[in-house]
């Protein structure tokens, strides 16, 4: 056994752990510690797949900035709720059914699956492949990313705008 | 080393050579936390015209640190009845890991290094901000409202500073043409970034105490306004893990400085004879020395002044240095 192979069982019983934890848990803001493993973990096997933009890329978005805003979130809203068991005998047996379902067919989906030659020098700088890539080949999705991004931005920043307006006009 | 180290076997030999030498930077680490906290506490009697520690341990107060560590360590460990007791019993450790494993990237040497990865300089940035989930937690956990809402302005204000932070080390980033930090020191050859780069470095230089918390940038933990700040319930063993992470990450970001401005382990003209590990800690020093001097002489700030010259002053800057910096690379020709 190799550390590389140790190293990716751990890694992946923590990912799939976290996410168990996640949806086992009952409060929330414990689902999202439980999230944070996870996004971490992940980042760890981006690592060991050579992808180390990717990896410390996700771990500045995901763990460090997406779960900041969830947990903001948590907090200025009804974050004493708990989540609540529901439904009969039937309705389970029907999420197993879909489950089961969902399982067959990635399973058979990710069998079947043929990725062809893997390359070898993509590990090579890394990030400049990636800049290089996103520049010359991909320049017209990107810069359509940051329009949408942008766009986003300016919306988030109108409905916070009015929302205070509003406020005003009510006092 | 990593590298055959990840490939090799996973003997039990390579773990304990890999745990050994990571034990003995924890030892090193705690040492300088040990004597930058006194350190700390002189210069700033000294700047307040008092004497600082000198009780304990001799004339200088050499083991004044010690013998608080020693406090903390038999204290009681109080839980309080109703905090979250899981998540209270993790925060300090969420905090505390982050500050640990920044410290692999850094070039201390040419010689003396744990990981070369090719993002390092990211990395650190990236992994930095995990502490922040860990005080959020913490504030989250003790069910305090002064907690909470120290919690609320670190997370604030670490999110906030980080992009500043970033973007002022874009300029070095560009003349360097790579972010691995034995790339940057060595592009320093021909002289530190601190003058090729003197906005990205007064840039960097101010967020980087903003996410160290240190006064002026302080909110989160203002004594004056909310107590203690996000660890008010903490006591004894697992309160010195917050102020560890605290410290562990002015070693670390001082050692950033270092190795991204003040060119690392490089030493002046004529001065080669002296070792590398020397310089390093000489200009480490100095860094270390800034910190504190800045925490004696500036007033802390307002939340919104916070907010607004995060927003509004070093945001812009730092754009308009990477603006620049392209300008004079791509034109001029200046490197």
């Amino acid at each position: 056994m190799s550390g590389e192979f140790f190293i990716f069982i751990v890694l992946s019983l923590i990912a799939i752990g976290g996410g168990i934890m996640m949806i086992n848990l009952t409060k929330v803001v414990h689902m999202v510690v439980a999230l944070v493993f996870t996004f971490i973990s992940i980042a760890g096997i981006y690592v060991m797949l050579s992808a180390e933009f990717i990896a410390v890329v996700q771990i500045l978005i995901y763990s460090g900035a997406i779960t900041i805003m969830m947990l903001f979130g948590i907090m200025l809203t009804r974050h004493n709720d708990k989540s609540e068991t529901s439904g009969g005998g039937f309705r389970k047996f029907l999420i197993f059914l879909a489950i089961l379902g969902f399982g067959l067919v990635f399973y058979l989906g990710i069998y079947q699956l043929e990725l062809g030659e893997p390359s070898t020098s993509l590990h090579e700088n890394n990030t400049e492949q990636i800049g290089i890539a996103l520049y010359s080949k991909y320049i017209i999705p990107f810069e359509l990313t940051s329009v949408i991004l942008l766009v986003a931005l300016i919306g988030a920043i109108v409905l916070a705008k009015r929302d205070d307006k509003e406020g005003e006009e009510r006092e | 080393m990593i590298e055959g180290l990840l490939t090799s076997e996973a003997t039990w030999l390579h773990f304990f050579i890999y745990f050994a030498l990571t034990v003995l930077l924890l030892f090193i680490v705690l040492g300088f936390v040990t004597y930058a906290i006194l350190a700390e506490r002189k210069v700033m009697g000294f700047m307040q015209l008092r004497h600082g520690p000198n009780q304990v341990g001799g004339r200088w107060g050499l083991l004044q640190t010690v013998a608080d560590v020693l406090k903390l360590l038999i204290k009681e460990d109080a839980i309080p009845r109703a905090a979250d007791k899981p998540l209270f019993i993790l925060a300090p450790l969420i905090a505390f890991t982050p500050a640990f494993m920044v410290l692999a990237i850094i070039p201390f040497t040419d010689r003396f290094q744990f990981a070369d990865i090719g993002v390092g300089l990211l990395y650190y940035i990236a992994v930095s901000g995990i502490t922040t989930v860990g005080v959020v937690t913490a504030g989250w956990a003790s069910n305090n409202k002064y907690a909470l809402m120290g919690a609320m302005r670190a997370a604030a204000q670490m999110i906030s500073y980080e992009i500043p932070l970033v973007m002022s080390v874009i300029g070095v980033i560009l003349l360097t043409g790579s972010m691995n930090l034995n790339d940057i020191v060595l592009a320093q050859e021909n002289g530190w970034y601190i003058l090729w780069q003197p906005i990205a470095f007064i840039v960097f230089f101010i967020a980087a105490v903003a996410e160290l918390n240190r006064v002026p940038f302080d909110l989160a933990e203002a004594e004056s306004e909310l107590v203690a700040g996000y660890f008010v319930e903490y006591t004894g063993f697992r309160w010195a893990f917050f102020m560890l992470a605290e410290y562990v990450y002015m070693f670390a970001m001082s050692a950033l400085i270092t190795v991204v401005f003040l060119g690392g382990w490089l030493p002046l003209p004529y001065l080669g004879f002296i070792p590398g590990a020397v310089w390093f800690a000489l200009k480490f020093m100095v860094v270390i020395f800034l910190l504190i001097w800045f925490r004696v002489t500036f007033p802390r700030i307002r939340a919104d002044q916070l907010m607004e010259f995060g927003w509004k002053v070093l945001l812009p800057v730092a754009i308009a240095n990477i603006f620049l910096t392209a300008l004079l690379k791509e034109w001029i020709n200046l490197f």
